[in-house]
């Protein structure tokens, strides 16, 4: 069952922020929630979160609606830091995690261990604004895991941290992965999902626009990309002609281009060869997730949208 | 899952949809409302207590309360030694005085000036300079040496020279020779009531009166006080002095404590808004237990602030008695506190301090949830601050109508009790029931005033948008 969300809309004044969105994250897996700024990702995560109340639909968590979830089974990630500048990392970690019902000695045993996993150990008496940002995201994700929490929401989790840092951070959610956790999270870095997620969604001012598992998703595009390059014949403008093919980007490199489901690729080596190219390099590609992204979303949200949907 | 909770979850859809912004009011984080406001208390209090900025702030306030206590002492300590003493010469070419001459004249004159039995010979005295020197010093000269005296007087090394004649028709006259400025001579004055004094009693001496008769005649009248009013008409003098004092030094530490540790709520709040903390903490804490934990955390920060300060101020007023008495010798006659007489006004103090306290701090949290950032606090917050304001300023007029029906009607609104109360009860003393019925009120007002702070709360902690109006306000509010 997992997490379901079914043809919820909310409307801030008069400006409908989510319009019938409905999906499923099945328990256990992790899912990437995906859209521009100002999708409506944010007030999604809110209202799976109960913080907000969608104005129709429902939300469940197998079958029980979200605000009849006990809380300590949520562990939530603001976008922005959700932390008391002024307070040590160890106090302040323990206070979350006791507030979310965890025992003392438990929290402060379970403390230890992942400030020496995350390699914040020597940081834990200092105050969190003297730290980091990549420690400071790192804090982040201890308050929303130190109480053991079932389904993690995490908005954008890795904004901020260096490629050392978003390993283990990664690893740190493969972890829960593995000991049975659902984690949903939204990013800007499609790498990422595509590494992680077994099931994503894409939204665009508030409404779902493509979703379904990673695989799906990119077989659902209906079409393949070719990358070609011909040493003698850079350019290579016949390729504008041939039918079912597109070209998406002349680089110094190579030629990309996206080719239908249906078509041969073996038809485009034919016919380079029929211009005479010399071939230095084909290949075929799925279509990565960049791609669908810029594609689906375009380029019409990009500008962000009021203030208070990034809220 | 099973068919059951769907089917629960259906029955409650209807009121869902009515929401439109509602923090989880859930059942799970409310089993645990007494650990969780415990938890927040602990945090808050804690971190106001550990903060840079209290702690300093407490030692100015102590530093200032310890001087304020001692400056009566201080200046006491160098009017004293400066002003050594006021040697007097008085020149007698009046002979016999009210049947007093010399040795005798002397002793009454050192006695009205000095206002004791001092010493007051015919020899000056100069080796008398310690603690129980009279401010006055009286020497009775023969009128011979007047030219000099009058230059001794004009060099400054006399203070004053009374020179006593009788007119024509035997009416006492006094000539007084100073250098100090006459304007605001305090001497002068003494000495103008001395002549008077002198002046009676020389006229009846002259009609032939005893001292008896003339003692009658200055007699003062029997006059009796008698105060039907209730309550207060045993307390005595001194004690009503005391709740006076504490009244109105409790009032001003109300109104300053109200309006800063109010301000530290509405700052917490906007603050914890302000980092998004609190959207972490609102999927951990109702808004109830996170809005209740807030007040008392600061709240006993400061009650943990101002009882340092209270007790030191008065452990610093208890001691000026003993360092008078050191200083000036035994009677010096300093300020003499008795605890006891006061203790139930410095209970009422500490109960109407907590209850204001809570008042305010309630409406203070749901103003700082309904701000954006914490640079907007002090506008947002401005009503309430005007609210106190009058409560504060009025209570200053409480004083010279302690019961006038217009006061007590003030003094039973909530708002204005805290300090219109305490100086009624330090002014007149109040009818006994009038006590636990402001508690009763305030305590409702509370209530009231936590039920719809909590509910603005709920849904202000989490609004960045616009500020609401006041239509919008009262509409969310009837939201549940």
């Amino acid at each position: 069952m997992g997490l379901v969300v079914e043809h919820i809309n909310k409307s801030f004044a008069q400006f409908q922020v989510i319009k019938d969105l409905s999906m499923e994250v099945k328990e256990g897996t992790i899912f990437g929630f995906l859209g521009a700024n100002g999708a409506g990702k944010t007030t999604t995560m809110r209202m799976i979160l109960d913080i907000l109340r969608p104005d129709s639909g429902r939300i469940t968590w197998n079958g029980k609606d979200v605000h009849e979830v006990p809380r300590k089974n949520w562990g939530y990630l603001p976008e922005e830091r959700g932390l008391y500048p002024k307070m040590r990392v160890d106090e302040q970690l323990l206070f979350l995690a006791r507030l979310n019902g965890v025992s003392k000695q438990a929290a402060e045993k379970e403390l230890d261990e992942w400030l020496g996993r995350f390699q914040i150990n020597a940081n834990r008496k200092k105050k969190v604004e003297e730290l980091s940002k990549g420690n400071q995201q790192k804090v982040q994700f201890l308050a929303t895991i130190l109480h053991d929490p079932t389904i993690l929401v995490m908005d954008e989790p890795f904004s901020g941290l260096d490629p050392v840092n978003a390993n283990v951070l990664k690893e740190a959610f493969l972890e829960m992965h593995s000991r049975g956790k659902t984690i949903i999270f939204s990013t800007h870095q499609l790498e990422q999902v595509e590494e992680l997620c077994q099931d994503i969604v894409i939204i665009n001012k508030g409404q779902s626009i493509v979703q379904g598992s990673v695989q799906e998703v990119k077989r659902q595009q209906g079409r393949n990309v070719a990358r070609l390059k011909l040493d003698n014949d850079p350019e290579a403008r016949w390729l504008d002609t041939l039918e079912g093919v597109q070209v998406t980007k002349r680089r110094q490199d190579y030629i990309e281009m996206h080719i239908q489901a249906n078509l041969n690729p073996n038809l485009i080596v034919e016919a380079a060869l029929q211009h005479g190219g010399i071939i230095s390099r084909f290949e075929l590609a799925e279509p990565s997730l960049t791609d669908i992204f810029i594609e689906q979303v375009g380029m019409s949200a990009l500008p962000d949208a009021p203030s208070v949907l990034s809220a | 899952m099973s068919k059951k909770a769907v089917v629960t979850q259906e029955k409650e859809l209807p009121e869902q949809e009515q929401r439109a912004v509602a923090v989880s009011s859930g059942g799970a984080a409310n089993q645990n409302t007494r650990r969780n406001i415990g938890l927040i208390v602990g945090r808050e209090y804690k971190n106001r207590v550990t903060q840079r900025s209290f702690i300093i702030s407490s030692i100015v306030i102590l530093v200032m309360v310890i001087i304020a206590a001692f400056v009566p002492t201080i200046i006491r300590y160098f009017t004293s030694t400066s002003n050594a003493q006021t040697k007097i010469v008085v020149v007698n070419n009046a002979g016999t005085i009210a049947g007093l001459n010399g040795d005798a004249l002397a002793r009454y004159i050192g006695t009205a000036l000095n206002g004791t039995a001092a010493q007051a010979t015919g020899t000056n005295t100069p080796g008398q300079n310690t603690s129980g020197k009279p401010p006055f010093a009286i020497t009775v000269q023969t009128s011979n040496a007047l030219g000099s005296l009058q230059e001794q007087v004009k060099n400054g090394s006399l203070n004053i020279l009374l020179v006593l004649d009788r007119s024509t028709n035997q009416d006492l006259h006094l000539t007084y020779y100073t250098n100090a400025n006459t304007t605001n001579d305090t001497n002068l004055s003494k000495v103008q009531v001395l002549a008077q004094q002198l002046n009676f009693l020389d006229a009846a001496h002259r009609l032939g009166l005893t001292p008896t008769q003339t003692s009658r005649l200055f007699a003062q009248p029997g006059f009796t006080v008698v105060n039907t009013g209730q309550g207060q008409n045993n307390r005595p003098v001194s004690e009503i002095a005391a709740g006076y004092i504490i009244a109105i030094a409790g009032n001003i530490l109300i109104y300053i404590a109200v309006l800063l540790y109010g301000m530290g709520v509405a700052l917490g709040v906007a603050e914890e808004k302000g980092s998004r903390i609190m959207e972490i903490l609102v999927s951990a804490a109702t808004p109830f237990q996170l809005m209740a934990g807030k007040i008392i955390g600061i709240g006993a920060a400061g009650l943990t602030q101002m009882a340092c300060v209270v007790a030191i101020g008065i452990g610093a007023l208890l001691l000026q008695s003993p360092l008078q008495a050191a200083l000036f010798g035994a009677n010096s006659g300093g300020l003499t506190l008795n605890i006891t007489s006061v203790s139930i006004t410095l209970l009422l103090l500490l109960v109407y301090f907590i209850l204001g306290f809570l008042l305010y701090a309630t409406l203070f949290a749901a103003m700082g949830a309904l701000v954006k950032r914490q640079d907007e606090v002090q506008n947002a917050v401005a009503p309430l601050t005007f609210l106190l304001v009058i409560g504060y300023i009025v209570s200053y007029f409480g004083v010279y109508s302690p019961d006038a029906t217009w006061m007590k009607v003030i003094s039973y609104i909530p708002f204005w009790t805290p300090t219109t109360m305490l100086v009624r009860i330090g002014a007149s003393g109040v009818a006994w029931w009038e006590i636990p019925f402001t508690i009763a009120l305030m305590i409702v007002a509370i209530f009231v005033c936590a039920v719809i702070s909590a509910r603005i709360y709920r849904f202000g902690v989490l609004m960045y948008g616009q500020r609401p109006g006041l239509g919008q306000l009262a509409k969310l509010m009837r939201m549940k």
